[in-house]
């Protein structure tokens, strides 16, 4: 099992490589208490990490894509502290998908996560040298974090809550005709989001190499956003692909969870820009760990901040 | 360009038929899925029971009515994703839809299940669901792999996009695209929240959520936290206007909702193919004549369909008629008797210039 970070410029791979440091590059005060828990528990569980590799760019908004001259520094930045590089995309429409061959043109080599299969096509039709990694878009989990957690806490589960569990616990990664046809392509490994409700990391039997995040987890996203609707009449806010000056870079909306029928109303949820976000509680970095542990897991990517990051 | 209707039995088939409908789509949930599964985890995309079929002989009678009316019938398959244990139980309830039951075609998302049945080589054939976000041409290139003849394009497609993807794609496949009444806040493909009766969809449980600003950029002064505060208002009120301006219809019971009326000129002009009329749930009309019903915590009815069919029906005449497109907007927005929700801008699936 090996670390990376995901970094939101080469700057970060300035001084110590370390999880304390990187955890300080969040600048939300209400989300530094979630990011000191999660280092104090990996602190715990593994010591000192020592991160061999790096992830730099975004996974859910083609208004963030970098310049190619940033992307370039990154992966200069990532080569010159001894790390693996890995790009990440996100899902595109044709003219996002014509500023990704901008980008890709400039990598000589590492990985690329797609959350797109139009960039896969790309991929591997223009850049062959380069290597391509389902990303956690792709995998199809539900992630509901208001009620998706509930189906663990019923143990032991038995018959059709049983079967409900091993289903929302699992994917499409679970068939192996799935992750053959993936091998056959090309696709190196695929990527997921730590699962409310656990996960069944079975499939990574068969040697599919695994990249999970931490400390957060996607909920959903979108080409509409609502920060990107702030400098826009009202009529026209919130059209999908529409322009905007990056206006989630400024803030961030905080939920909280007040009309769960479940009793989790203390739950948060985060909007950055066009996507939502959950954080992991304690008991699930455990069992993130555990896994890890086990052997299921090939990579654990520590995302120091909200990965809306704009490089 | 064809008229696709959501269909839930065969009794509205005539309804729907003599109303203008040219294709019709249904889900099926066999009483076994719902034993293994119970109502958590969705055979296709819409709820267990209410959105879709419960027998083999129910859907039967619906697909050989139909095509007693020259209409073909696609059935839904799109859940996201498929298990091991359960893709061999999809994979022989599509053989059966297919070689038994006479389905013409299958609408799918979940890849591997694509593949699966690209290899069968069923006679019903494949249309690949818009759960599968192909957001750009590329993306419609790679699927051509498994031979589907249809894609259906997600929400948010501009009209600009969905013209650059049909020119692009023309001879290859058919594109399909959203014309009423469903309206998604997110990217449907990317969205991995349920809507369990429990919880309801994420986007409308978020608007009766606390939600608070963390403002770090420039100094943040009660100026600013207005300006997010009414930015988050409008959401609110986008996500209502999504959300069928909270399950209403006009007084003429004419369904609100997303709505891509105004567009039917631009559709037919780009060749896009199908024009799909989302609520599946609308209950039989074995009580036509009263006004709703409440099933599955959704307001569903049988006119909602009747009434969103008849309105697609007369834009797209005009529109085949060659009538001029301002003309053929003035119409769309005058069906529902309510301009200032079209004037909103919030209920509209495209913008047209």
């Amino acid at each position: 099992m090996n670390w990376s970070v995901h970094i939101a410029g080469p700057e970060d791979l300035e001084g110590d490589l370390t999880l304390t440091r990187f955890a300080g590059r969040e600048p939300s005060a209400r989300l530094q208490p979630a990011l000191r828990m999660s280092v104090e528990a990996a602190g715990r569980r593994w010591g000192e990490v020592r991160f061999t590799a790096c992830a730099f760019g975004n996974e859910f908004c083609e208004r963030l894509l970098p310049e190619p001259e940033m992307l370039r520094a990154a992966a200069a930045a990532a080569r010159s502290r001894g790390l693996a590089f890995t790009f990440l995309t996100p899902y595109v429409s044709n003219d996002g998908l014509a500023r990704l061959r901008e980008l890709f043109s400039v990598l000589d080599a590492g990985e690329v996560v797609f959350n797109d299969w139009g960039v896969l096509n790309v991929l591997r039709r223009e850049f062959p040298h380069l290597r391509p990694v389902q990303g956690r878009l792709l995998n199809k989990s539900l992630r509901d974090p208001r009620v998706m957690g509930i189906y663990s806490q019923t143990e032991p589960a038995a018959g059709a809550a049983s079967a409900t569990l091993a289903v929302l616990q699992r994917s499409n990664l679970d068939c192996e005709s799935y992750t053959g046809w993936l091998s056959r392509l090309g696709v190196a490994g695929v990527e997921m989001d730590h699962l409310p409700q656990g996960m069944d990391l079975s499939f990574a039997d068969r040697g599919v190499s695994l990249s999970v995040y931490w400390p957060f987890g996607f909920i959903s996203t979108s080409r509409a956003c609502l920060a990107a609707g702030l400098h826009y009449r009202k009529p026209d806010k919130f059209q999908p692909g529409a322009p905007c000056r990056r206006e989630c870079q400024t803030h961030l909306v905080e939920y909280a969870y007040t009309n769960s029928p479940f009793g989790n109303r203390d739950q948060k949820f985060y909007l950055k820009g066009n996507t939502y976000f959950y954080v992991h509680s304690e008991p699930m970095l455990r069992s993130l760990f555990e896994q890890a542990a086990s052997g299921r897991i090939t990579r654990l990517v520590f995302q120091p901040r909200l990965p809306m990051a704009a490089s | 360009m064809k008229i696709l209707a959501p269909i839930r039995a065969a009794d509205e088939l005539e309804m729907l038929a003599s109303s203008g409908a040219e294709e019709l789509y249904c889900g099926i949930v066999p009483r076994e899925w719902m034993e293994r599964y119970t109502a958590a985890i969705w055979l296709n995309r819409r709820a267990p029971q209410g959105g879709s079929l419960e027998t083999y002989s129910e859907l039967k009678q619906l697909v050989d009515g139909a095509h007693r009316l020259k209409l073909p019938v696609f059935l839904t398959l799109n859940a996201p994703y498929y298990t091991a244990e359960q893709a061999p139980l999809v994979l022989d309830l599509a053989r059966r839809l297919s070689e038994q039951v006479g389905v013409d075609a299958l609408i799918v998302a979940d890849l591997n299940l694509l593949a699966r049945l690209s290899e069968e080589k069923l006679s019903a054939a494949l249309h690949v669901s818009s759960v599968a976000a192909t957001l750009n041409t590329e993306a419609i290139r790679f699927l051509l792999q498994f031979g589907p003849t249809r894609v259906i394009l997600p929400r948010s497609l501009t009209l600009a996009e969905i013209e650059t993807i049909v020119a692009d794609t023309r001879g290859q496949v058919e594109i399909e695209v959203f014309m009423l009444n469903d309206g998604c806040a997110f990217e449907e493909g990317f969205c991995a929240t349920t809507h369990h009766h429990s919880v309801g969809a994420f986007c409308t449980s978020l608007s009766d959520m606390r939600a608070e600003f963390e403002w770090n950029g420039p100094v943040f002064t009660r100026r600013r936290l207005a300006w997010l505060s009414r930015n988050l208002a409008d959401y609110r009120e986008w996500i209502w206007y999504l959300n069928g301006n909270g399950c209403g219809s006009t007084p003429q019971g004419l369904p609100y909702g997303p709505c891509g009326l105004c567009a039917i000129p631009d559709l037919l002009r780009f060749g896009v193919a199908s024009l799909k009329i989302v609520g599946r749930e609308a209950s039989r009309p074995t009580i036509f004549g009263v006004a709703s019903l409440k099933i599955v915590g959704r307001e569903a009815s049988p006119f909602k369909k009747l009434a969103s069919v008849r309105m697609v029906r007369d834009i797209v005449d005009r529109a085949r008629a060659g009538r001029p497109k301002l003309a053929v907007i003035e119409r769309a927005i005058s069906l529902r008797q309510t301009p200032q929700h079209c004037a909103s801008g919030y209920m509209c699936y495209y913008k047209v210039c």
